[in-house]
């Protein structure tokens, strides 16, 4: 109500007096447009009951309950102000009032006003009418006439017009054989076709009877059109939009165009086999025209046109394929591949429908991933070449097997392929084909990982070649084995050292220079998910290969004191030592013993390098352990000691080298081996010494077995010196052992005399040099 | 990895010894027999016994034994029985002994001698218990036969039951007997290690495999055993499969003399060389998941199975034995005769 009671007064009043003429002619109250009649009234005197004060404009307003609620609730001023305001109210509804009135009369006169002038203006037209009927009338009648007249003659006009146009029909059809004729003369074979096919309806109705003659013509001539319009299509000169038309014109003289289509397909397919016999006979070129040719021929080809365009294509890699089983050098691949890319490229203008670009890019990205790992199956087994494959040489020829020559050769092959191998690679990528920047992320990735599991490969190869391999034999490596040009027990221990060596090669000088080299040029890649991380881990493969070559080294060292130790136990179980005879000479099994080590000797100077010498110190000991038997005292074994009663002496014996062990110094056996000539000889005799020694404790002997083995040991003593140039004392220490060994296992312990001992070294000595000198 | 001295030593045996024995019947006590090889003297049997405190090796009793003792083996189910196998000179036995009991004055009794197992032909290697309890049945092994003997330790009595032959060609040189299987027995032979059954006297499997040193039987997995060669160390193999081995454990630097599963924790074994060090190795033998998974392989390799080397001895050792009342504890024996004793508990809390 504020909001109502707030707009200018004159909008208030105009919307009074508007709603006071509603009321008047609807005679329905409103409460909304009413209230606004009285609103200070309203909101002075009863605000608690607007609805029966405020609504003056009601039918159930209550003149007298106003009154009294007036007189009730106001004081007097407040009545006297109601009463003038109420005063000055009426009188304003007056003059309303009397202002309606006198427009409503107003307009009651201009209406009577225009009704009289209406009136007079109708009266002269009537006359005017009946004039226009009549003369209307008369020209109707004159028009019948006209045109009865001349009914006759229209009718023998039409008749003549018709006659006419079938008189020249049936010339157009006797003409139509000498028409066609000049049409295939003149080559316009879509006239001949239009001319017939419109004569053909006639053909088909009155064919039998009439025009028999001329429909017999007319077929033959189209023959002929027919004949002329394949012959049109089969032949490659002609344009092809004369072939398309041909082909247009045939469909409309209900030739069976899809015979021709396929027989057209498949001569296409012929030449495209062709294709791939006689390489340059047809060029592709020509071929994507013919591929166009057929596409604006035949719209509806396409379909197998794409696939005739696959299989091509799908052929010629399958093709590149089979060469790559083949080593092939990566230029001639990528000059294939290039070839093959832009013989895509041609046809792809014309089907890009066939989505060669994305089969080919595909083909190329498999073809190149397998030349990659091609070529390391080769590089791989190159090297494996080169260290197997000499010993079958050496099986044939020589039975000195040049183990120098074999570990130069494979590291040659080892580091000069894998380099060679890398800048062959490298040529995917100075090679300006046009799709191999695409791939240029995916060939950096394999040729990261073709190393790192070439290496990984290799290092496993070693592990089989050289025998030792166990748990990883049924991981998956029988396929390996069954590519082994040789069983891997053949292997001669000569090679395992050779396998050893080339490891610490491969390590320390062919890892890293790759590592370089890809660094330089195979960087980035990254397309793998990065959590696998680069593919190429040289420190992974470092490891690998140190623990490689370690392993092998162990291996060999494994190897060879396992054949001495068949030897000495052969030697150590056989004779019944209790009942041995009187050392008569040197036992041969020292020769052998010699021999075997000199056999180490001899292939470890041709592979390994001259260590550092040095004497042998304590602190070498890696902690593989100490070993001292009874460190027994020099005097130990003094004579004297020897004449007391056995009993005595065996306690004395007991305590003597419990009590040295305490003063003399541990003496180390098991130190770590190193990759140089001496360290291992050095360690294969220790450990023989060793062996030699436990054999013995598990012996019981008499008198004479001792003095055997203390002859033997004596004999030893010069030679393995010789063989050991640093470590005098380890041997010297490790033979004292062996003699402790049989002192202890002795019944009766008494030593051979120095110069009978002599007798027989000099007398062996002898004996060798004879041996020797003579020839075989 | 130098063993720091942290074994109980126990110097009593005064001459050379190879072999010690857990006494599985004493159910109270960790203790130990010892057995020494003295060519010329008077050779003793020692009963050594871990002290409550655990920081003591105490001397129970010494037994004088006439001939040098090659091998020695506590009777499972009775603390007082023992079996040794013996030469002397070229004579060899092996018999069944009871320890005395001890008395005060004297103090170091003979043992008495239940039964001589003198049916043998040929060098004897070893006599085998049932490794579990209570069986009345004993197998010897010497170079040529497998003995399987019936015994009756209170009336003193051993039959020979059964007796086969294993050629002129096979040399054999000890055993293990199938904990899981009273009638399976391994047998190391010259160029294989067979196992036979003692139902039928037959050779029913082989692990062709030469120069093995030692056999031992997991005691929780059927099986599954470990051998000790020359050529690869420790391996194990699992008997169904006895072409490839399960694991390869590198082993010591010279012979690996004796292998002994733990009798409780799985996968806990251990070895003695003769490069004088005793090695603790943890092995997990599943025998479904073997390699198979390729990325947990390579985790459990990046592992070393090795977890000490006990390297404070002085020589070669040749007898090694977990007690089978505190399972933790092992008892080693090098060649001087020095018994030592060692725990394995913090390597196991590692684990």
């Amino acid at each position: 109500m504020a909001g109502v009671s707030s707009p200018p007064p004159m909008d208030e009043k105009a919307k009074r007096t508007r709603d006071l003429l509603a009321s008047f002619y609807t005679n329905t109250s409103n409460s909304n447009s009413a209230a606004p009649s009285s609103p200070s009234a309203a909101s002075n005197l009863t605000p608690r009951s607007p609805s029966s004060l405020d609504s003056i404009n009601s039918p159930s307003f209550d003149a007298s309950s106003y009154m009294s609620l007036l007189v009730q609730k106001s004081n007097l001023e407040g009545l006297l102000q109601k009463h003038v305001q109420m005063a000055a109210e009426i009188k304003n509804l007056d003059t309303d009032l009397q202002m309606l009135v006198y427009e409503n009369y107003n307009k009651f006169i201009s209406a009577t006003d225009t009704i009289k002038r209406m009136k007079s203006n109708i009266l002269g037209m009537e006359t005017n009418m009946e004039q226009l009927l009549a003369k209307i009338t008369s020209v109707q009648s004159k028009s019948d006439s006209v045109n009865t007249s001349l009914f006759e003659k229209r009718e023998h006009i039409e008749k003549l017009h018709r006659s006419r146009n079938l008189l020249r029909k049936v010339q157009f059809i006797y003409d139509l054989p000498s028409r066609l004729n000049k049409c295939i003369k003149a080559e316009a074979y879509a006239d001949a076709v239009r001319f017939f096919t419109g004569a053909k309806p006639i053909f088909e109705a009155y064919g039998d009877s009439s025009f028999q003659e001329c429909k017999r013509a007319s077929e033959e001539a189209i023959n002929t059109v027919i004949q002329n319009l394949q012959e049109k299509l089969y032949s490659d000169s002609e344009p092809i939009e004369a072939r398309a038309e041909a082909v247009v014109l045939l469909k409309q003289l209900n030739f069976p165009v899809d015979n021709l289509k396929t027989s057209l397909l498949e001569k296409l397919e012929d030449c495209l086999l062709k294709l791939e016999d006689e390489s340059k006979d047809v060029s592709v070129g020509e071929i994507s025209k013919t591929f166009r040719a057929y596409l604006i021929i035949f719209p509806d080809s396409e379909q197998r046109l794409i696939e005739l365009a696959q299989g091509l294509f799908s052929r010629r890699y399958d093709a590149v394929r089979d060469q790559l089983k083949k080593r092939m050098l990566s230029v001639d691949l990528l000059e294939l591949l290039g070839i093959i890319w832009e013989d895509v490229t041609t046809v792809d203008q014309v089907l890009p429908e066939a989505a060669l670009p994305a089969y080919s890019l595909e083909s190329t990205c498999s073809s190149i991933r397998q030349h990659i790992s091609i070529a390391f199956s080769h590089l791989q087994h190159e090297i494996s070449d080169a260290v197997a494959g000499s010993q079958s040489k050496s099986n044939e020829g020589r039975d000195e097997l040049d183990l120098h020559i074999v570990l130069e050769n494979s590291k040659k092959a080892a580091m000069q392929g894998s380099l060679d191998l890398l800048v062959e690679l490298r040529q995917f990528f100075d090679e300006k084909l046009e799709l191999l920047p695409k791939l240029r992320e995916l060939i950096t990735d394999w040729v990261q990982e073709g190393f790192q599991e070439f290496f990984q490969n290799l290092e496993k190869h070693f592990i089989l070649l050289s025998g030792s391999s166990t748990n990883n034999c049924h991981l998956g490596e029988s396929n390996h084995s069954g590519v082994l040009t040789q069983s891997p027990d053949k292997l001669p221990t000569g090679l395992v050292l050779v396998l050893s060596q080339l490891a610490v090669f491969i390590e320390q000088s062919v890892i890293p220079k790759i590592t370089e080299e890809i660094a330089a040029s195979f960087s980035g890649g990254g397309v793998r998910v990065y959590e696998y991380g680069p593919a190429f881990i040289p420190g992974e493969i470092c490891r690998l290969f140190r623990s490689a070559g370690e392993k092998l080294l162990h291996l060999y060292i494994n190897m060879k004191t396992r054949k001495i130790s068949v030897v000495s136990k052969k030697r150590f179980t056989t004779p019944n030592w209790i009942k041995h005879k009187e050392p008569r000479e040197v036992h041969m099994f020292v020769d052998i013993l010699l021999q075997e080590l000199e056999g180490v000797k001899i292939e470890v100077k041709q592979i390994l390098p001259c260590g550092v010498i040095k004497r042998h110190r304590n602190s070498d000991s890696v902690g593989s352990g100490s070993t001292n038997s009874s460190r027994s005292h020099p005097n130990a074994m003094r004579e004297d000691k020897l004449t007391r009663s056995n009993t005595q002496r065996a306690r004395s014996q007991f305590l003597e080298s419990h009590l040295a062990k305490l003063f003399e110094q541990k003496m180390e056996i098991f130190t770590k081996v190193e990759y140089t000539q001496e360290s291992v000889i050095s360690t294969v005799i220790k450990l023989c010494l060793k062996s030699l020694q436990e054999f013995v404790r598990l012996q019981t002997l008499n008198r004479s077995g001792y003095q055997q083995i203390q002859l033997d040991m004596e004999f030893l003593k010069a030679p393995l010196k010789q063989l050991v140039d640093d470590d005098d004392a380890a041997i010297d220490f490790l033979l004292k052992e062996v003699n402790n060994a049989a002192h202890e296992r002795c019944l009766d312990p008494i030593l051979l005399e120095a110069p009978i001992l002599d007798k027989l070294i000099s007398a062996k000595l002898v004996k060798n040099k004879d041996l020797s000198a003579s020839p075989l | 990895m130098q063993g720091a001295s942290t074994g109980i030593v126990y110097g009593g045996l005064k001459y050379q010894a190879r072999c010690i024995a857990d006494v599985r019947a004493d159910p109270d006590h960790t203790s130990f027999l010892a057995g020494t090889l003295s060519l010329k003297e008077e050779n003793e049997v020692h009963l050594i016994r871990l002290s409550p405190s655990g920081n003591e090796l105490l001397c129970e009793g010494l037994f004088y034994h006439q001939n040098e003792i090659w091998d020695l083996k506590s009777c499972p189910y009775d603390a007082r029985i023992l079996s040794t196998v013996y030469t002397s000179g070229e004579t060899y036995g092996a018999s069944v002994w009871k320890i005395p009991e001890i008395s005060s004055q004297s103090n170091s009794p003979q043992l008495d001698q239940l039964v001589s197992l003198d049916d043998h032909t040929a060098k004897i290697k070893s006599v085998l218990w049932w490794p579990l309890g209570k069986h009345d049945k004993l197998v010897t092994i010497d170079e040529r036969n497998i003995f399987v003997w019936s015994i009756d330790s209170s009336n003193k009595i051993a039959k020979v039951i059964s007796q086969e032959s294993v050629g002129m060609l096979h040399n054999l040189s000890g055993g293990a007997w199938d904990p899981h299987d009273r009638n399976a027995v391994a047998a190391i032979c010259d160029s294989s290690l067979q196992c036979w059954d003692l139902r039928t006297m037959k050779n029913a499997n082989a692990i062709e495999h030469a120069h093995i040193r030692d056999v031992d039987y997991n005691p929780k997995k059927q099986h599954i055993l470990a051998t000790a060669e020359d050529e690869f160390g420790i391996r194990l193999w699992d008997l169904r499969m006895p072409k490839i081995p399960l694991k390869d454990l590198p082993g010591h630097s010279h012979w690996t003399w004796a292998v002994r599963h733990n009798p409780e924790y799985d996968g806990l074994i251990l070895s003695a060389g003769t490069d004088s060090t005793v090695n603790l190795w943890q092995v997990s033998v599943g025998s479904e998941d073997s390699a198979i998974d390729s990325p947990r392989d390579k985790r459990s390799r990046q592992i070393d199975p090795l977890l000490n080397s006990y390297t404070d001895y002085e020589d070669s050792i040749y007898g090694i034995a977990w007690s089978s009342q505190d399972p933790s504890v092992f008892a080693s024996l090098s060649y001087d005769g020095r018994v030592v004793v060692e725990s394995v508990k913090p390597y196991i809390q590692r684990k």
